[in-house]
């Protein structure tokens, strides 16, 4: 059995997003860690892998060259082989070019199972897993919160998390796409041995221009920084003087006496 | 018929136990202020096994018209048969705009959907306007740090909409719009549905509450709970919420989850405690009275939508709130 996990690079959260000068991007942040969705991915692959010492276990990442550390840390978490799919786009990818990506790719090397985040947390837009499954003809599962394979592992039972605390639950035919919901396992630090491992690791390289693409449909966008909503009184002086400043404004309102 | 000069806009109703979901609602009221700029005719897709109450409340509620298609495999919700229906629909009667909730039912069949009619997909919108001719859909962007305002060149377009961000669209004297139903036979290839089950049950405490203090990723470890729980023990008729994150970890329980799949509360005064301001955490605290952020991050969401900001390491912060409030309180 083969699984394939995609991952991608994100800014880190706290980190400066400052929109360039054409208002239609971001000036790119330094500071990148792996999308904390895909890492969650990652841990159920590798939990699968655990259990079936014969189960292979690729990612893949789509994007410039910092796709690379990401694809080395997850190699450091236990994947047997990367590929980046090199796309060299300075500003953004849209979910369509980074799925149709990802779909011819899996079109030419066989999976059974492929994993995606559920989003991704910069751009939070929860499409690329399931336009590549519909690029690819695979059933797909979102949100996913548990998984099983099957004895004959021809099928999977998944579990997917939905509003209210319900839980909505399905079985596939492998293979299948699933797109894995954030903070449903502890992802596992990389071990020093697959670290030395993935340092020395070659890292299959695709350029996207020689893939196959749909057609991206067009989109144009700005970006702005979003209005206040409310006053935003923010409190100066030192730490002391902001607590005094705070406690006056609570009393005032008269939520401490 | 409609009118060759007006656009069609779908709506398709998200359902749970022969019930519409309040997003329907919301996504009404969308698809309302999308009429403001370019005339058109709504349309609320319904489908289901059985449709008929779903029908008349919604058409009773908004006074739209409604299309429910009734399939005896959609006892339960199933992805495959979504996309076939709803696609088989848009052929048939050429929709410029199709929306769909922003949850995880709705997003599970939404972008599918949009490689299957060739159509654009904006998910998470929070809000739309008008522009140069163009129709314009706001979302968040890097933690709600950012917006981006978003046209698409050409139709259809999928649009998924962010529960909690449109006013529900429930006119006072609607009078009930056509209704439709028809029924087909539609049998899904790769995928069974099993069940639906709840796991996680939420108490009304939290709602209740004249004062919430809430934690979120920035408390950093679990041992800084405690500072929160400090905190919150200033407040009369106080409790402890937090945003998602802390209850994946297991630190916080679910009935303290505030957010979109959490409790949608309006405490008179809310504390937020290194929390983002993700939208999802928006929606469910928007409504607080009066609005407290520490944050450590200037560039923080949530400083958009508090009273007052507090750019400080909460960890640092809160102990010294606590020691210059024991010292007003116990001189």
């Amino acid at each position: 059995m083969k699984i394939l996990v995609c991952i991608k690079p994100v800014p880190d959260p706290e980190s400066f997003i400052v929109i360039d000068d054409s208002q239609n991007w971001i000036i790119p942040s330094d500071l990148f860690k792996m999308n904390r969705f895909d890492e969650s991915a990652l841990e159920e692959a590798l939990s699968i892998r655990d259990r079936y010492k014969s189960v292979g276990l690729d990612v893949l990442s789509v994007g410039p060259e910092n796709s690379k550390d990401v694809i080395r840390r997850a190699l450091g978490m236990g994947a047997d082989a990367g590929i980046h799919i090199f796309c060299d786009a300075e500003g953004y990818i849209s979910p369509f070019l980074t799925a149709s990506c990802i779909a011819s790719y899996i079109k030419e090397s066989f999976y059974d199972l492929i994993f995606t985040g559920a989003m991704s947390e910069d751009y939070m837009q929860g499409q690329v897993g399931r336009l590549a499954a519909e690029m690819t003809g695979l059933p797909c599962v979102s949100f996913v919160v548990k998984q099983e394979i099957s004895p004959d592992q021809k099928s999977i039972y998944v579990e997917r998390e939905m509003d209210g605390g319900l839980i909505e639950s399905f079985e596939l035919t492998l293979p299948a796409l699933l797109t894995i919901q954030g903070g449903i396992n502890k992802p596992r630090y990389p071990s020093l041995s697959n670290v030395l491992r993935a340092n020395r690791a070659e890292i299959r390289t695709i350029n996207s221009d020689l893939i196959g693409k749909t057609d991206p449909k067009q989109i144009n966008s700005r970006l702005t920084i979003p209005e206040k909503r409310r006053d935003g009184y923010v409190l100066s002086g030192s730490v002391q003087e902001k607590a005094a400043k705070l406690i006056r404004i609570l009393s005032q309102k008269a939520f401490i006496t | 018929m409609r009118k060759p000069d007006r656009k069609l806009i779908f709506i398709i109703a998200e359902h749970l136990e022969n019930k519409a979901k309040s997003v329907v609602f919301e996504l009404a009221a969308c698809a309302d202020k999308i009429k403001k700029f370019c005339p058109a005719e709504i349309k609320v897709i319904i489908l289901g096994k059985e449709t008929e109450n779903l029908s008349f409340e919604i058409t009773h509620t908004t006074g739209l018209d409604t299309v429910a298609i009734e399939i005896n495999e959609l006892a339960l919700y199933n992805a495959e048969i979504y996309k076939t229906v709803i696609n088989n629909l848009a052929e048939e009667f050429s929709p410029s705009f199709i929306i769909i909730g922003h949850t995880p039912r709705g997003l599970d069949f939404a972008s599918g959907l949009a490689v299957r009619m060739k159509a654009v997909c904006i998910t998470g919108v929070e809000g739309v306007s008008e522009a140069g001719g163009k129709i314009w859909f706001r979302r968040q962007m890097f933690y709600g740090k950012i917006n981006a305002h978003i046209t698409a060149d050409s139709e259809p377009v999928i649009v998924t909409v962010q529960p909690g961000t449109f006013e529900p669209y429930k006119p006072d004297n609607a009078s009930p719009g056509r209704t439709e139903t028809r029924r087909i036979e539609c049998a899904p290839q790769f995928t069974r549905a099993k069940g639906i089950r709840r796991c996680k049950f939420q108490d009304s405490s939290i709602s209740e509450a004249k004062v919430i203090v809430s934690a979120g990723n920035g408390i950093g470890a679990k041992e800084n709970l405690d500072l929160i729980y400090r905190l919150a023990d200033i407040f009369p008729g106080s409790t402890v919420g937090g945003s998602r994150i802390l209850i994946d970890r297991g630190w916080l329980e679910y009935r303290q989850q505030i957010g979109l799949t959490g409790a949608q509360v309006a405490p008179e005064l809310y504390i937020a405690c290194g929390i983002s301001g993700a939208s999802q955490h928006l929606a469910g605290m928007r409504g607080s009275g009066f609005i407290v952020s520490i944050n450590k991050d200037p560039g923080a969401a949530i400083f958009n939508e508090s009273d007052v900001c507090v750019v400080e390491d909460l960890n640092k912060f809160i102990p010294v709130f606590i020691e210059e409030y024991g010292k007003k309180t116990d001189p």
